[in-house]
């Protein structure tokens, strides 16, 4: 089993629907594992502070996640994407307090997910 | 090598850009755009995009904007637009339909689908984009037959009076500059671009009928007898029944002008023409303007009974009324553009 086959293991075990996502790319595994690098290459250069949450309007913020939630899903990374929709859906709402509990809950999986690319680059 | 269609990708982030990159590289050429100003830039330069896969939110000038501005310059009727959003505002999503959008597509994208989707689309938008360019064609070509049909009968006559072929061409190139000055000046006689081009062109058609007219009346180097006169008159009548003979060959808009200007063009704002003695605006304002550009010409050319008046003489004897009367608003407009007429009418001789 080489490591390629290790990185989509490791990474159902997390939650991420790598089945649907190579699907979604026709069939093309070599080109998930690199849109998982590039993915990882996002969401570090779309850092996210915890005290944005502390916002009034927060349309910069909701431009970020909308922008994570639109990558997260395309590459079914499941959990990340479930979780920036529901942030999303509460920031839309005026509701960054709500918003800022479901980041704090997604961030530990969320930096595991990161890990386990990085660790397989 | 087969060319390939070409799609543009417009996508903030590069991740949804690759995927749909991949999912179309292998019928399409691929075209990628980071923001809504590259976007357009490229479809400006590049006629040859067949479909445009637009996301709505991107920071540097959002989907609906770059929407906004295709709709604006007539994109949309010939690039399909599709949508692409994981947000469910339906506000956006029902501009995005009124501005052109012909589908929205949403994230996570499903590959097979998609593809299924955009190319049934694109492949319909080929055809009908095809079929215009057809029609267009088509247009076009009956347009020229028009112009043969009109130039070859205006020609009969202008060999029989003498003239090379000149004369009608004048009267043209006059009537176009007259008539779009009286169209810029009076709303009332404001006409589109499209039918003063019809007009210009069944101007020409304004002497058909002479090619019923005796030699001997038409070539007389003398004054005509009254019924001499009356028989020159019959031109304007003759040439209707010619026209009349072959409407099927003619497009409708010209013909009606062509008859128009063949009976009226003799007709005076004071009542006192022929072959109907019309009065005043019951004159179309086309048959009056091709009148003046007649006269005018008349005036400044030899004829076999008198020499060429100057530009000068025969502006003067235009706006004296010795060649009868004409609508005051037409005689304004005449003289508004008085230099570019001299200027045609002076180059049109040179040639």
């Amino acid at each position: 089993m080489g490591i390629f086959m290790g990185l989509l293991e490791e990474l159902k075990e997390l939650g991420v629907n790598t089945d649907e996502g190579v699907q979604r790319l026709m069939g093309n595994a070599s080109l998930y594992e690199r849109m998982l690098g590039t993915f990882t290459k996002l969401m570090n250069d779309t850092p996210i502070e915890i005290e944005e949450f502390d916002c009034d309007d927060c349309g910069e913020l909701i431009e970020k996640t909308h922008a994570l939630k639109g990558a997260s899903g395309n590459l079914s990374v499941t959990p990340v994407y479930d979780a920036y929709t529901e942030i999303v859906n509460l920031l839309r709402q005026g509701k960054p307090v709500e918003a800022k509990a479901a980041f704090e809950k997604i961030l530990p999986v969320q930096k595991e997910i990161i890990q386990c690319i990085e660790r397989h680059k | 090598m087969e060319n390939k269609k070409k799609i543009l990708i417009v996508d903030d982030i590069e991740i949804n850009r690759v995927i749909l990159s991949e999912i179309f590289k292998e019928d399409y050429e691929i075209l990628e755009a980071p923001d809504g100003r590259r976007a357009l830039e490229m479809i400006g330069e590049d006629q040859n995009i067949s479909a445009v896969l637009l996301d709505l939110l991107m920071p540097e000038m959002n989907g609906l904007e770059v929407l906004r501005e295709m709709n604006r310059q007539g994109k949309t009727e010939t690039v399909p637009v599709f949508l692409i959003t994981a947000a469910d505002s339906q506000q956006m999503l029902l501009e995005g339909y009124h501005l052109g959008a012909v589908d929205v597509i949403r994230k996570p994208f499903l590959a097979h689908f998609l593809k299924c989707r955009i190319s049934n689309v694109i492949e319909l938008y080929g055809h009908r984009n095809e079929l215009e360019r057809i029609v267009e064609e088509q247009v076009e070509r009956l347009s020229n037959l028009n112009r043969s049909l009109v130039e070859t009968l205006a020609t009969v006559i202008e060999f029989r009076d003498g003239e090379s072929g000149e004369h009608v061409k004048r009267i043209s190139s006059l009537t176009k500059i007259l008539m779009q000055q009286v169209s810029k000046m009076y709303q009332e006689y404001r006409l589109p671009k499209e039918e003063i081009d019809k007009i210009v062109m069944s101007s020409i058609l304004h002497d058909v009928g002479k090619v019923s007219t005796p030699d001997q009346i038409l070539n007389k180097p003398g004054k005509l007898t009254k019924e001499e006169f009356e028989i020159m008159k019959q031109h304007t009548v003759k040439g209707c029944e010619i026209l009349h003979k072959i409407p099927h060959i003619m497009e409708k808009g010209l013909y009606d002008y062509s008859y128009d200007i063949c009976r009226h063009h003799h007709e005076r704002w004071d009542g006192r023409g022929y072959p109907d003695g019309l009065s005043g605006d019951d004159i179309s304002i086309w048959a009056q303007v091709v009148s003046v550009a007649d006269v005018y010409d008349a005036l400044t050319s030899d004829r076999v009974y008198k020499k060429a008046f100057s530009h000068e003489k025969a502006v003067q004897m235009i706006k004296d009324g010795e060649c009868g009367t004409f609508n005051p608003k037409v005689m304004e407009a005449f003289d508004a553009c008085i230099d570019k007429i001299e200027r045609k009418n002076r180059r049109n001789r040179e040639k």
